[in-house]
């Protein structure tokens, strides 16, 4: 498997990455290898074999709290020892996990719970707010504190690869977004897949700074350090990611082009490397990667490898080990899955792919031929490198890796008694803006005199809200109508940014 | 050392100006009602770039329910205030 990317690894390293037939048996597997290894760091060091110690603990309270192998359980926690535990427990329990974002308010954790039939949410203390709603309203979910242990240790049951591992939320990680089934098989394939193109991998130091709730910090991050016997480091709050990184000394970082470039400008600005002198290898991903990045790390000694994964293909699709030379490309597709283009949009069908939706009805759109239509404009070139042009799919993907659903925020918008119609984007990929037809007769019904400040209050209501990565930021009032596809709608690739 | 509110304030849009450098606002008519996200345009990483830097600059340490409860340019500078002249 993915033998094209032999030529980047060490040979050694190659051949030790093998697959597995369920997570159970890799961990097994990881915990014989590297026991002595560190393998999470969070207040307290925690080897590979004390954190199986305490996962085999867990997997017993999870029985106790009625959690069987294909039951379905939460999981409501911030970044931590606890999160990274129960994770463990549930997969190699055979129980699927939900992973659940921490901003949910307490009626969508209720909601979500309930409606995926959960038996259990493991919840940290920070966050009992959370579950108060559904402790109250839904009794038969058993809550547990991912503080909770055992005295006995109950043993891992492997499973067949197709079995479902974990659920993740795509998009807009609010209630409304699709939940994508991820089986062993595909959290398997996309966790080797996060192994290529790097020349040591193996026993490498990460800093986590990206939530675990999102592919991304799930599995290339998480599921990668693991694979590998390397140590995380779980950075608790990304504002002293820089003093962690002082006392960890990471060689490897998981980042969103923003917090890249962040680190470099900041760089700069104090003159020294806010990295440290370890770090040599970026992998970036989740948002479009400036190609400047690239160059300008290179020559602070870091190699920044961009790529390219969707919550729906367990993360990795394509990893660019060229990146000096081909700095505008998302790289090679790892081996394991079929593609093809059809009118520009990649198409995608794989050992790491998801198995559907939740909601069966969100499936029908996503998937055509057998392919999952993946919504990015693409093309490929002589030596099958990706680069993705474009997105079909209404989705803003900001700079900081977060997706905003623009319809689901220009319903809300369109609820503003002057507003006949509107449009939200993204400029630069760093904020929203929010275009708006008014609706004049109400506007001289109201003797509104100043539109743009009565709008402006009304949006602030709006935002007031929404968490800050889907506030607008900017109101532009239009004194012509869009322009509209032939159904009248707003024409989305012809208005907002296009245009400028 | 202490510092007056309009030497923070100075200070903040010196800060301001490194973090966010394409910002649309004049940072020069920064205004203390401004918020962060509806009229500065600060995305969840420009808010955690300006909470570093400002950390740096201003040689505070933000507590952990810092700056995400600061909706507005005049709370961040009661804040540093508050910091700065312990």
């Amino acid at each position: 498997m993915n033998e094209k990317f032999k030529q980047y690894t060490d040979e050694e390293t190659f051949s030790k990455i093998v697959a597995f037939p369920c997570i159970a048996a890799m961990w097994e597997d990881r915990v014989k290898t590297y026991g002595d290894n560190v393998a999470i760091v969070d207040g307290e060091v925690y080897t590979y074999a004390r954190l199986n110690e305490d996962v085999a603990a867990f997997r017993t309270v999870l029985s106790e709290n009625g959690a069987t192998p294909g039951s379905l359980i939460g999981i409501l926690c911030p970044n931590s020892y606890g999160f990274v535990k129960a994770y463990l427990a549930a997969v190699t329990f055979g129980v699927p996990a939900v992973l659940m974002p921490t901003h949910l308010d307490e009626m969508t954790v209720f909601g979500i719970a309930s409606k995926f039939g959960m038996k259990a949410v493991v919840y940290d203390e920070s966050l009992e707010a959370k579950v108060a709603v559904l402790r109250e309203k839904n009794p038969g979910v058993a809550l547990i504190p991912s503080a909770a242990t055992a005295d006995a240790a109950m043993p891992s049951i492997s499973v067949p690869a197709e079995t479902p591992a974990a659920i993740l939320f795509t998009g807009g990680t609010t209630g409304k977004s699709k939940g994508a089934k991820l089986s062993h098989k595909a959290i398997l394939a996309g966790t080797m897949n996060g192994c290529y193109g790097i020349r040591e991998i193996f026993c490498q130091r990460y800093l986590l700074v990206l939530p675990l709730t999102h592919v991304f910090g799930l599995i290339r991050n998480l599921m990668t350090s693991l694979y590998t016997g390397s140590a995380m480091y779980i950075c608790r709050n990304n504002k002293d990611m820089f003093r962690d990184v002082a006392v960890f000394k990471p060689t490897i970082m998981v980042l969103v082009p923003a917090l890249a470039e962040m680190a470099l400008n900041l760089s700069r600005q104090f003159g020294r490397n806010m990295w440290g002198p370890d770090l040599k290898t970026i992998i970036c991903g989740a948002a479009p990667v400036a190609p400047y990045l690239v160059k300008e790390y290179d020559k602070i000694g870091v190699t920044l490898l961009p790529g390219y994964g969707l919550t729906e293909s367990a993360n990795l699709v394509s990893g660019n080990p060229e990146a000096l030379a081909k700095p505008e490309s998302v790289g090679l597709i790892y081996d394991g899955m079929a593609y093809k283009i059809v009118d520009g949009e990649l198409w995608l069908k794989g050992i790491n792919m998801m198995d559907g939706y939740v909601t069966p009805e969100d499936n029908a759109l996503a998937y055509e031929d057998g392919y999952f239509k993946t919504g990015d404009l693409v093309r490929i070139d002589e030596e099958g490198f990706l680069y993705i042009t474009g997105r079909l799919k209404e989705i803003i993907v900001l700079s900081s890796g977060e997706n905003v659903s623009p319809a689901e925020l220009e319903v809300k918008f369109c609820g503003i008694d002057v507003i006949s119609d509107c449009l939200v984007y993204d400029e630069d990929g760093k904020r929203l803006v929010l275009e708006i037809l008014p609706r004049m007769t109400r506007v001289k019904e109201l003797g509104i005199e100043d539109l743009y400040s009565y709008v402006k209050g009304e949006v602030d209501k709006i935002n007031s809200t929404l968490p800050p990565f889907e506030q607008i930021t900017k109101i532009i009032i239009r004194d012509t109508d869009f322009v509209r596809t032939p159904a009248m709608k707003i024409a989305r690739n012809l208005n907002g940014n296009v245009k400028k | 050392m202490a510092m007056s509110r309009n030497e923070i304030t100075q200070k903040l849009v010196d800060v301001m100006a490194l973090t966010m450098p394409e910002n649309a606002i004049d940072l020069n008519n920064l205004r203390e009602d401004m918020s962060l996200v509806g009229d500065l345009g600060l995305s969840s990483v420009g808010v955690l770039y300006n909470v570093i830097a400002i950390e740096e600059f201003f040689n505070i340490r933000f507590d952990d329910v810092g700056f995400a409860d600061l909706k507005t340019v005049g709370e961040v500078i009661n804040y540093i205030e508050q910091k700065v002249n312990v």
